[in-house]
């Protein structure tokens, strides 16, 4: 019961904002297409190792860290609960977002477009610290008479899918290059709690029946769910697993996205560039299970009526009554309509000043970027990345180094100010040994020291094999 | 190809991401963890006539009226292993002039009485309605007891009546719960 309570009221399940702010514009044609169909890809041809071409793991909580709730710091644990309770409020989320590439592989074509494609598979939860509902299970609502409780604090959403990809990039200029992505979702569990109204009151009035008056008024309570129907009747592990398989590969829920990309050399220095991540939705059409309760209703309490009544006879069933009277006034409902639900979409932007020695591969000239962007050792930028929501847009800014030590070892620093932190200081390093790259990522080293005191922490690593042009 | 630069830069980060820890946290807190709400929740109300202590059919007194609700909550494991305190508070406002013995006693699922409590309500009139406040708390063992029982009867009990009685007897009450949940 307490692991539930912090685990569900207190919200410390859920992951993070899928800002991969390190690799964005990055070393790996592979990675740096995934977050910007439209990047100069400079490789002949690309692929991943199955399983191992991306590993991203993000988890967060926008007002509380680990150390926060158990710290060794000789406080009561309930009183460092209680704190954050009312220090966070219900626009405090927490998130989880962890993705798994299967396989992701490219090439370039005789006309010069770059094509790519893959899959892989996505874990992805946000949830809205419900505040008012925190409060009432761990205060109760003696000291809170006449305060209203509010059911749209309850707002959570997850999703675990595989996405199929496959996208075309091209430098149309010698400035300019474009690249779009067409993607298609295959659900494999969904649920989704948003949109909720109504509010829970106790309210001490005089000339009411009983000494309070418990409401909840225009309550529109709901839950909507894919996927979880089949789980919940499967009777064997075998037969779960099988289930959550069969939605990876299309037999579930189906939906489509795209993602586009530009960037543009302003001058053969300073580069521009952006891109918008995952524009569509997922249509939920099988295995669908929602849940709504919705109505008013006002406790009183049970009104004894004192029948007169045989030596034996039953007097009325008072409690049962209540009973049916709340299902009959708030029912539940039990539907197994559609819903689509819109991808949480991303952007991403930069700006970059290329500087210092010139290191194209072929020596003095890079024919293929006549007039364009010149690639250099040294690299400073700004990043803007923003997601969005069910509560509106969560914003992350970031400034970069980028510099590249030695042909095959490349290192990039990002400073990173986002709704978990202001010290969020990122480093990856991608090393190439012959055709075979590997990179590592992670932000908010300043709390590596100890991740518990970190309010989030991202990671991503991979290997790709990639074959650069002649 | 591997200078010492960038020997010193691979070793720095390596150091960084592999030297990584949880530090000066204990989850064995977890343990302590209790949630002690304090709930306050309606209870019974009623508002008997004098007319219900006489029988006008057969002109005879009926000296106690009793009813029976169902409390199905209060037994459940979670709950009765939640409660630590019940505090009940009974609001009465009499206005037959009549004082009145009420008792509450909470029976288990077995018939079995597991707690009884009860009190005198003073006697009123028309004009001046009599208040009568009881508020038993009940802790320790006794909730123990309470907390066994799913129904509670209630028992009004006059000492005489006419056919020419009137007024009525109004009872509000509420329950305040102070429960450790861990």
């Amino acid at each position: 019961m307490k692991m539930y309570f912090i685990y569900i009221v207190l919200g410390l399940t859920i992951c993070n904002a899928q800002n991969k702010q390190i690799l964005y514009e990055w070393e790996s044609p592979a990675q740096s297409l995934m977050l910007n169909p439209g990047t100069n890809v400079e490789s002949q041809y690309h692929y991943g190792f199955p399983f191992l071409s991306q590993i991203h793991i993000n988890a967060g909580a926008s007002g509380v860290s680990t150390f926060d709730i158990f710290g060794e710091d000789g406080r009561d644990i309930n009183d460092k609960i209680r704190d954050k309770i009312f220090e966070l409020d219900n626009n405090d989320f927490f998130t989880v977002n962890q993705q798994l590439e299967l396989i992701n592989f490219g090439w370039r074509s005789k006309n010069d477009i770059y094509f790519s494609g893959g899959i892989y598979q996505e874990l992805d939860v946000i949830a809205y610290f419900p505040k008012d509902f925190a409060i009432l299970a761990w205060e109760g609502n003696r000291d809170y008479l006449g305060y209203e409780f509010d059911f749209s604090d309850i707002n959570l959403q997850g999703d675990l899918f595989t996405v199929y990809h496959f996208g075309i990039n091209k430098q149309v200029s010698n400035k300019l290059t474009m690249g779009f992505r067409l993607k298609v979702y295959s659900s494999m569990l969904s649920f989704r709690s948003k949109n909720n109204t109504g509010t829970f009151t106790t309210t001490q009035t005089d000339g009411t029946n009983n000494v309070y008056e418990h409401t909840i008024s225009n309550l529109d309570l709901g839950v909507e769910t894919s996927g979880y129907a089949s789980l919940r009747d499967a009777e064997s592990n075998g037969e779960r697993t099988s289930s959550l398989i069969g939605g990876a590969f299309f037999g579930g829920n189906v939906g489509v996205g795209i993602d586009a990309g530009v960037t543009y050399a302003v001058t053969n220095q300073l580069e521009a560039t952006a891109s918008i991540l995952d524009l569509g939705a997922i249509f939920h059409r099988k295995d669908t299970e929602n849940y709504r309760a919705s109505g008013n209703y006002t406790l009183d309490g049970i009104e004894l009526i004192f029948p007169e009544i045989v030596d034996g006879e039953p007097t009325f069933p008072y409690y049962d009554n209540l009973e049916d009277e709340i299902e009959r006034e708030i029912p539940i409902d039990t539907l197994t309509t559609n819903y689509s639900q819109f991808r949480p979409a991303k952007i991403n932007a930069g700006l970059t000043y290329n500087f210092g020695r010139t290191i194209n591969r072929s020596g003095d000239c890079d024919c293929r970027n006549m007039g364009g962007k010149r690639t250099t050792v040294e690299a400073v930028g700004l990043q803007y990345y923003s997601v969005f929501r069910p509560k509106g847009a969560q914003i992350a800014g970031t400034i970069f180094y980028r510099r590249r030590f030695a042909e095959w070892l490349s290192a990039k620093a990002t400073y990173t100010l986002d709704s978990y932190s202001a010290k969020n200081i990122g480093l990856g390093v991608s090393v190439k040994l012959g055709q075979v790259n590997f990179y590592v990522a992670a932000d908010n080293l300043l709390d590596y020291g100890n991740i518990a005191k970190a309010k989030s922490v991202s990671l991503q690593l991979g290997f790709n094999v990639i074959v650069d042009q002649e | 190809m591997l200078n010492y630069k960038n020997f010193l830069f691979i070793f720095s980060l390596l150091c960084v991401l592999f030297t990584s820890c949880v530090r000066d946290t204990d989850f064995e807190q977890s343990k302590e963890i209790t949630l002690r709400p304090v709930v306050e929740l309606n209870l019974i109300y009623f508002d008997v006539n004098a007319s219900q202590f006489y029988d006008s059919i057969a002109n005879t007194p009926i000296l106690t009226v009793r009813d029976t609700t169902a409390l199905d909550f209060l037994d459940g494991e979670d709950i009765s292993d939640a409660i630590k305190r019940a505090e009940f508070f009974f609001k009465f406002e009499n206005e037959i002039p009549r004082d009145f013995q009420v008792d509450f006693d909470f029976i288990s699922e077995n018939d079995e009485l597991t707690y009884s409590t009860q009190t005198t309500v003073n006697q009123g009139t028309s004009e001046q309605i009599e208040t009568t406040i009881f508020e038993p708390i009940v802790e320790e063992e006794e909730i123990d007891q309470l907390t066994t029982a799913n129904r509670v009867v209630v028992k009004v009990t006059i000492p005489s009546s006419s056919a020419t009685l009137t007024g009525n007897l109004n009872l509000q009450s509420k329950v305040t719960y102070f429960l450790e949940i861990d």
